[in-house]
């Protein structure tokens, strides 16, 4: 068993972009061409942190982390750290998240929904990363 | 999403570019859009569920409407996809917080004015802004002013251009069918055992396969009243009842159709057999009024005067008592009914009695007549296009009052 890493940080980001990389094909992202930014309030250390994710035509191409404002991204989502915490430890739907108003969405909803089952997969990938939070 | 060739093409892109010029000459950054007619005349799409237009000062609009709906508004719309959002009661996403954090986006440091559509109306889905709603933006928008400037869509709305015309036209000529439909079902007897609402749905299957969208009315769909109910005072709205028609009952068909967003509106009427003396006499009545009334529909002319002479022709022919003092209502593309013009008469967001018609406009050519003591009446509607000597019906079912043997 290995052991776990801490949660949003550079060796987690390696982590999730090389599973991202293997476990989700072009075809398993529906050849989708979107990005999106989790913006992660109230970090541990105090800070806000974002994850950007990216695909191109279903390509995984870009995983970014980092502090602060994060790049344009066609969706931004917004939370707490907990609350994003508890949706990888599969403790919280990301679905009820949104509809509590823990998560909040900037984007087009027509469009998000389209992506819903998609973002899901994505985040069943992270989820299996073993993380310290 | 029709072009310029099109006979029923409306140039929205204009429409936008009017309305953002006089967005600037009021100092208006964004004009949030929440009427009905509003949303029609601006995105050629039918918003049933609560809807908004975001218009920025230069650009495109941006539509909002309840994200079950929305890919379908995106879809009929002349809008892209990218200009048409869904809310939903999800964090950033209700109607609130997605709109004033998009118009935000399009204010310099988030501050400027935002014209809003604020008032009444008789027409109950009109879509005002709501008290509730204007609050929460209010909040939401904290460095924003919020000024009432729906009379920029109804200045710009007034005239109607060709492809809007060509629009009731058709709507009109599907309203034709059903009537003819109508006829058909209850001549020679067949009327008997009918109620309101099976010729009410009689005429709507006939102008559906005629490419009818729906029977738009908010008055219930088509309107048919039989017997007493033909009579009731003031009675100019009458949803359609289970009532059975009965030999002798005067027979009021109103109904609707709508076609791209122009309407339809057409009554006609008729008397069931066997007819009295009495009955053709009010019918005489109502036949010759409503000619006239046709005869003296043109530019120049304003509700008040017309009325008076309308009023003066029945005094002199002594049915005065029966008639509704009114003879028109206004009318747009969906959403838009009741108020002519601009609110700018007596009573707030009621039609000026001194509105003088302008070439190009269009209405609802109304009028009830009503005998309550005999249980008789009848209705004539018809959308009518002005000129300047004259105006044109665009339902051409022939006036009339029939007896149906």
């Amino acid at each position: 068993m290995t052991d776990p890493m801490q949660y949003l940080t550079p060796a987690w980001r390696d982590e999730a972009e090389k599973r991202l990389k293997s476990e989700l094909s072009p075809e398993r992202m529906n050849f989708i061409t979107s990005s999106m930014s989790n913006i992660y309030r109230d970090c541990p250390d105090g800070s806000t942190r974002y994850l950007f994710f990216r695909f191109e035509k279903g390509e995984f191409a870009e995983l970014l982390l980092g502090d602060g404002e994060p790049p344009a991204a066609e969706f931004k989502i917004t939370g707490a750290y907990d609350t994003f915490a508890k949706i990888s430890r599969a403790e919280l739907g990301s679905q009820k998240a949104l509809m509590t108003g823990k998560l909040k969405l900037k984007g087009n909803m027509v469009k998000a929904l389209k992506l819903a089952s998609i973002a899901d997969r994505l985040n069943k990938v992270l989820s299996t990363i073993p993380a310290a939070y | 999403m029709t072009t310029p060739n099109d006979p029923y093409y409306i140039d929205f892109p204009a429409r936008i570019r009017a309305i953002q010029a006089a967005m600037a000459k009021e100092n208006i950054d964004v004009y949030l859009g929440s009427r009905l007619r509003t949303l029609s005349w601006t995105l050629d799409a039918f918003c049933p569920w609560r809807s908004f237009v975001v218009i920025p000062s230069e650009g495109l609009p941006t539509a909002f409407t309840f994200v079950i709906d929305a890919a379908r508004v995106a879809d009929d719309a002349w809008l892209d996809e990218d200009h048409v959002f869904g809310f939903a009661p999800m964090g950033g996403q209700d109607q609130i917080e997605l709109i004033a954090d998009f118009i935000k986006d399009l204010l310099p440091g988030e501050k400027g004015r935002v014209g809003i559509e604020s008032g009444m109306s008789n027409y109950l889905p009109e879509g005002n802004l709501t008290h509730y709603e204007y609050e929460r933006y209010s909040e939401a928008l904290p460095g924003c002013e919020l000024v009432n400037a729906h009379t920029i869509v109804d200045a710009l709305a007034v005239i109607k251009d060709e492809g809007t015309v060509n629009r009731f036209r058709e709507a009109s000529r599907i309203v034709d069918i059903g009537h003819q439909a109508v006829f058909d079902a209850i001549k020679d007897g067949g009327w008997k055992g009918m109620t309101e609402t099976e010729i009410a749905g009689l005429a709507a299957y006939a102008m559906r396969k005629a490419g009818s969208e729906w029977e738009w009315s908010f008055t219930g769909g088509n309107e048919i009243a039989s017997g007493y109910r033909t009579g009731l005072v003031g009675g100019a709205c009458t949803p359609a009842s289970r009532r059975e028609l009965q030999a002798g009952d005067p027979l009021m068909v109103d109904i609707h159709a709508m076609f791209k967003l122009g309407l339809g509106d057409h009554s006609h009427n008729y008397l069931i057999a066997p007819v009295t003396d009495r009955q053709w006499w009010h019918a005489n009545n109502f036949v010759d009024i409503v000619k006239l009334t046709l005869e003296t529909y043109r530019a120049g002319i304003t509700p008040s005067d017309l009325a008076e002479q309308m009023i003066g022709f029945a005094d002199e022919r002594g049915f005065s008592d029966y008639m509704v003092p009114g003879f028109e209502h206004g009318i747009g593309l969906m959403g838009d009914e009741w108020r002519i013009g601009l609110n700018d008469g007596p009573f707030p967001y009621w039609t000026n009695p001194e509105h003088v018609y302008q070439a190009g406009e269009l209405l609802i050519c109304a009028m009830q007549y009503a005998c309550p003591e005999e249980n008789i009446g009848f209705r004539y509607e018809n959308p009518i296009v002005l000129y300047e000597d004259r105006c044109e019906p665009l339902s051409v079912f022939p006036l009339s009052i029939d007896e149906i043997k």
